[in-house]
């Protein structure tokens, strides 16, 4: 009799235990979620203690990839502790960190599936289209209209390029002016000057093979970004029709002579002038060849400057042999950041994602983008401190490049269906290793950007 | 008694149940009831019948590739890596050399993460400075160095032998039931005379049937999920060279914003899955005794 009491004791204590374990561990995430909670908004319990009658804030969700080694992680970081230090009695914003940007991407784009989308969203890669289309996002016109001086600090221009059909979607939080860094004691050696036509920059990467360098750091894996930013420039600057095709929205016929001369040009210097990893390589795999002085010249943008003096990513004294420069035809990438959008439900939680995102692209956001991430504002009033011209130089070149160059034309990633950026990857190698011709890749990007929905 | 223990059955199968029901029946209604509707991401499903279908079996070359390469997977994976693990499980049960060792290290591929795996093949075949180039180029034959998993010609091998190899779970599984296999058997052989590899070939093979059916219906059905490899390293292509359904799924789902369509895969995998394990148990006759 003893025995089967003993069991029934046992499993019912074990079950016990066991149940009180996992609550344990429930709680236990709890605490971890409230704690990042607690990260974004410090104030929110000790407001609770001084003044039990005072209004709880506003709990508010906001996904990011802006996080670990990110190179706009440190700003992120430093706008919300700003934002919680002025707004934090009224607005809690509950921060989820991805670490990854195509994991953000797909994780907004799952979750609109089911209409469930963060308070506050960053619409980039086609997730904009996705919300608008949804009816998911409430437009800013309102709110702009009651904030003249916010609407200033983002500027028309900005504006403009994220308002459809008189609407205002999202707020842009940073102007990206893209041209290509290169190597001067590269250039110094192979006798060559930053080309001011598309004849001298093939021919500067041919003096730069002779003299024993590899001229371009160029990349075919994830977006294909470096190789897609030639790319554009080849497009852009390629008369009025290019010019107005890199200046599109949504481009659905990629066959034109423009395309098809530039895919062929890209298609020599994949062949002839670039690292023998390229096709397939990723972003990090360019960088590194750049700024381990392994190849002459990289296109990106600003963001890159704070690399070129990490000891953890540059050689010593690396940061004093790079210049910057503008793409032939005196031209640059210009666009706006597709920025934020308000995912919001209610009223109240509106409001407050709307006061995040004032925050995060008023005056305030956009410098602290600019001292701790190298990211060029949107509002001509803000200016780099001192300290930051001293210590990034070529970040106040830069900006002198992006008031000097006439052509302006935005980045592909920043036109065309995200399907589109995901196919370069593969269509890269088929043109290169003879698979495809540039006629019949312009001819398969057409077809992938039908099959978009 | 019986009557309690049919109570203390379902009590203990509901859980089971309930979750199966909740993740992965209404899952699987959901997917084959979408998979008639064009639906993106923000829009409400439109009910299209079977043009979905359609497409899929007349005008989709994509979908035909990565379907042949899934095929191709799933039978190198139901032979090939079946076999090297059988082997092996044969040679370690001999314990003559040093088989704990040999079994530890073999084990190891199969512990790391897929996509830590991709990345490891990702240095090591790198054009640039990947241990294998590097060797080429170090006995000379520099012509043969090449960007392996971009090139049309290799990076199908290349992205096969990133797991076909790697077998460890079959050996271990194989392994067991050896160590089940009565010894008597194996006396009664050794004084009938049989040699080791008679034994091997005539006592051990023949009674691992149903557990070999089993790996190979694990294997195969192994790559039908298989992903995280193939999107570090190749990410499917060159083109589309090294494409599998679950990443055409992938791209369709959420590069194209057409859930609809991919659902529809999606359907096609799950029977083409179901077919290969029916096949499978009648081929091997999983279940049924070994005599």
């Amino acid at each position: 009799m003893r025995k089967p009491l003993f069991k029934t004791s046992f499993t019912l204590t074990s079950t016990l235990i066991l149940a009180l374990s996992i609550s344990a561990c429930g709680s236990q995430n709890s605490s971890g979620n409230s704690g990042a909670a607690a990260t974004a908004a410090p104030t929110a319990s000790g407001q609770a203690s001084d003044a039990p009658a005072a209004k709880a804030p506003v709990k508010i969700s906001y996904l990011t990839f802006r996080v670990g080694t990110h190179a706009s992680a440190k700003l992120e970081e430093e706008q919300i502790k700003q934002f919680n230090a002025k707004y934090g009695k009224e607005v809690e914003v509950v921060v989820e960190e991805i670490p990854s940007d195509s994991a953000y991407e797909d994780k907004l784009k799952i979750l609109a599936v089911s209409g469930d989308v963060p308070d506050v969203v960053m619409g980039k890669n086609g997730i904009n289209d996705i919300l608008i289309k949804g009816n998911l996002v409430t437009p800013f016109n309102d709110y702009l209209d009651k904030d003249p001086e916010w609407k200033a600090a983002v500027g028309e221009a900005a504006i403009a390029a994220n308002t459809r059909d008189g609407k205002v979607w999202s707020i842009s939080d940073q102007k990206q002016n893209i041209g290509y860094f290169y190597n001067k004691e590269m250039f110094e050696q192979a006798g060559i000057k930053p080309a001011q036509t598309w004849d001298e920059f093939m021919s500067n990467n041919e003096k730069l093979k002779a003299a024993g360098f590899v001229p371009l750091a160029l990349m075919t894996g994830e977006n294909a970004w470096t190789t897609n930013l030639i790319l554009a420039a080849l497009v852009g600057t390629n008369g009025d029709a290019g010019n107005k095709f890199m200046n599109t929205l949504h481009p659905t016929d990629f066959n034109t002579p423009e395309m098809i001369q530039a895919l062929n040009m890209m298609k020599t210097m994949l062949e002839k002038y670039t690292t023998k990893d390229a096709l397939g390589a990723g972003y990090a795999n360019a960088a590194n060849a750049f700024s381990q002085n392994k190849a002459a010249m990289i296109a990106n943008g600003p963001w890159m400057i704070g690399d070129f003096s990490d000891p953890t990513k540059s050689s010593a004294g690396f940061d004093k042999k790079v210049g910057v420069a503008a793409y032939p035809n005196n031209s640059l990438i210009s666009t706006y950041e597709v920025g934020y959008m308000i995912g919001a439900k209610t009223p109240e939680t509106r409001d407050a994602a709307e006061k995040f995102i004032r925050f995060k692209t008023g005056i305030e956001g956009q410098t602290i983008a600019l001292e701790y991430g190298n990211v060029m504002p949107v509002s001509d009033k803000i200016q780099p401190s001192d300290v930051l011209k001293q210590k990034y130089p070529l970040f106040v070149e830069s900006i002198k490049l992006a008031q000097q160059t006439q052509v302006h034309y935005q980045s592909f990633d920043s036109i065309v269906y995200p399907n589109i950026t995901d196919a370069w990857k593969s269509l890269y190698p088929k043109l290169v290793f003879g698979q495809s011709t540039a006629e019949e890749i312009a001819k398969e990007l057409t077809k992938i950007a039908a099959k978009h929905k | 008694m019986v009557r309690k223990n049919k109570g203390y059955i379902t009590l203990f199968l509901l859980p089971t149940v309930v979750l199966f029901i909740v993740v992965y029946a209404v899952s699987i209604v959901i997917l084959f009831g979408t998979s008639f509707t064009e639906w993106s991401s923000g829009r409400k499903p439109i009910f299209i019948g079977l043009a979905n279908y359609i497409q899929l079996f007349t005008d989709d070359s994509d979908f035909r590739q990565s379907f042949l390469n899934t095929g191709v997977w799933v039978l190198l994976q139901s032979t090939i890596h079946v076999a090297i693990g059988t082997v092996f499980a044969i040679i370690l049960n001999m314990k003559e050399f040093y088989w704990k060792f040999a079994r530890t290290v073999y084990m190891f591929p199969n512990i790391i993460s897929g996509a830590a795996v991709g990345m490891l093949f990702l240095c090591m075949l790198n054009p640039d400075f990947g241990a294998v180039n590097s060797i080429v180029r170090l006995f000379g034959n520099a012509d043969y160095a090449q960007n392996w998993f971009m090139d049309y010609t290799t990076a199908f091998f290349s992205v096969t032998m990133t797991w076909l190899p790697y077998a460890a779970v079959v050996t271990i599984l194989i392994l067991a039931e050896i160590a089940a296999i009565p010894e008597s058997l194996f006396e009664s052989a050794r004084i009938d005379g049989a040699s080791e590899l008679k034994i091997n070939f005539y006592i051990i093979l023949p009674m691992l049937r149903n557990i070999i059916g089993t790996c190979v219906i694990l294997a195969g059905t192994s790559m039908l999920q298989k992903m995280d490899i193939i999107m570090m390293t190749t990410g499917g292509g060159p083109g589309n060279e090294t494409m599998n359904l679950p990443i055409y799924i992938y791209k369709t789902a959420l590069m194209e914003n057409n859930f609809g369509y991919s659902n529809s895969v999606g359907v096609f995998l799950i029977g083409f899955g179901l077919a290969f394990v029916l096949l499978c148990r009648n081929l091997f006759r999983i279940g049924s005794s070994q005599n």
